[in-house]
């Protein structure tokens, strides 16, 4: 399906939108690409997480940046539209270990590990609904999510591209 | 991120400039001591960034391209590595071991290690330039390779560097073998701010105002 509306979420980024739109999370390595949607407002929205969790000793420049930060202010941003927290319908992916080649390579570059826990322990503590998730890995990972059709997919250098999830109803059965 | 732009002094500039070229002419003698290989490296551009443009120093981002990062410790820390596009990679690959893979999943053992090789001699033989020029202790630490999109493996290392608070330097650099044509690399410093402000003094730069 062809939507005209095409958005780049680059990393640190928030990006919400009323109405279609399709989202691209490009090259996720260790960051993670969340997308969620409220399908009754008909609105969408995309977060670039890059770190865990925000410096406690200096100011936020950018609160996508951080998971922490970043989660609680795309809901506020989405809700800004006219979705309801209580609606809103998650996938995410990404956080992966893309130096695989090397000794101790795994512990030493951690940041995808640790970024996947957190999005994982701050959604649970939302009691957010997610519908799938594709974390972890070497492989880094585009995220292509359509907000018409709801299909969310995951492209990789290896794999080529996969269907991860329906985030609407209506393909909420597609799985991977 | 703005408060990782920095814009450097000529003074500062062409110390960077200057220990770029040492170090690197450092790391080409010794990849020609391992492989026994006459090897010629230019430095045609050296660059200064903020973190977010450096997935997009290659180039397009998407390409898929060789990473070998290698993190520093010592009295500085930071990450430097060395992003070869794949078919540079490919004749990197040609030249060192006598043949290359042709598609990412066909890396093998031996493709791997040598491109770890070359991450540390590379990296090694470039922090010892600068830990002779500024006095400083500065160590490699072992290597690690990714094949994947330029724009992964650069922010993935920006990731790890966010948490530090860093600076980019990125080299352009070229290697020559003998009879081969020219590979295009990249080598991405991109020590804390801290360590390079420590480098300046080391090096007895003032500190630009």
């Amino acid at each position: 399906m062809s939507v005209g509306n095409q958005l780049h979420v680059g990393m640190s980024e928030i990006k919400v939108v009323k109405g279609p739109a399709v989202f691209t999370c490009l090259g996720l390595g260790s960051c993670i690409g969340l997308v969620a949607i409220d399908e009754q407002a008909d609105v969408c929205g995309m977060i670039h997480i890059m770190l865990p969790q925000a410096f406690r000793d200096k100011p936020i420049d950018k609160p996508g940046k951080f998971a922490d930060t970043g989660i609680p202010e795309l809901i506020a941003q989405m809700e800004k539209l006219g979705a309801s927290r209580t609606r809103l319908v998650m996938a995410y992916a990404g956080g992966a270990q893309v130096f695989k080649f090397g000794s101790d390579s795994a512990s030493r570059m951690d940041v995808g590990a640790r970024n996947g826990e957190a999005v994982a322990r701050i959604l649970k503590v939302m009691g957010a609904r997610v519908v799938a998730y594709d974390v972890g890995g070497s492989s880094g990972r585009t995220v292509i999510v359509n907000s018409v059709d709801g299909l969310v997919r995951v492209r990789t250098v290896q794999s080529g591209e996969k269907p991860l999830c329906g985030i609407r109803r209506a393909n909420r059965g597609v799985a991977a | 991120m703005g408060s990782n732009s920095r814009n450097f002094g000529l003074m500062e500039m062409s110390a960077i400039r200057e220990m770029s070229n040492i170090g690197l002419g450092h790391a080409t003698t010794a990849l020609a001591n391992v492989t026994g290989k006459a090897f010629n490296m230019e430095v045609p551009n050296v660059e200064t960034m903020t973190l977010e443009q450096v997935p997009f120093m290659m180039g397009d981002p998407e390409a898929v391209a060789v990473g070998i990062c290698m993190p520093i410790e010592g009295d500085i820390s930071g990450h430097t590595a060395f992003l070869f596009p794949w078919e540079s990679a490919q004749a990197l690959w040609k030249m060192l071991i006598g043949y290359a893979p042709e598609t990412p999943d066909q890396i093998d053992e031996l493709a791997a290690s040598a491109m770890l090789e070359i991450g540390n001699i590379v990296s090694s033989s470039f922090l010892n330039a600068i830990s002779d020029l500024s006095g400083l202790k500065l160590h490699a630490t072992p290597p690690m390779v990714s094949v994947d999109l330029v724009y992964t493996i650069a922010a993935t290392i920006v990731a790890e560097a966010e948490i530090g608070e860093a600076v980019a330097l990125a080299l352009e650099t070229r290697l020559y073998g003998l009879e081969d044509s020219a590979i295009t690399g990249y080598f991405l410093c991109v020590p804390t701010m801290s360590g390079l402000n420590q480098l300046f003094s080391a090096l007895g730069i003032p500190e630009a105002a």
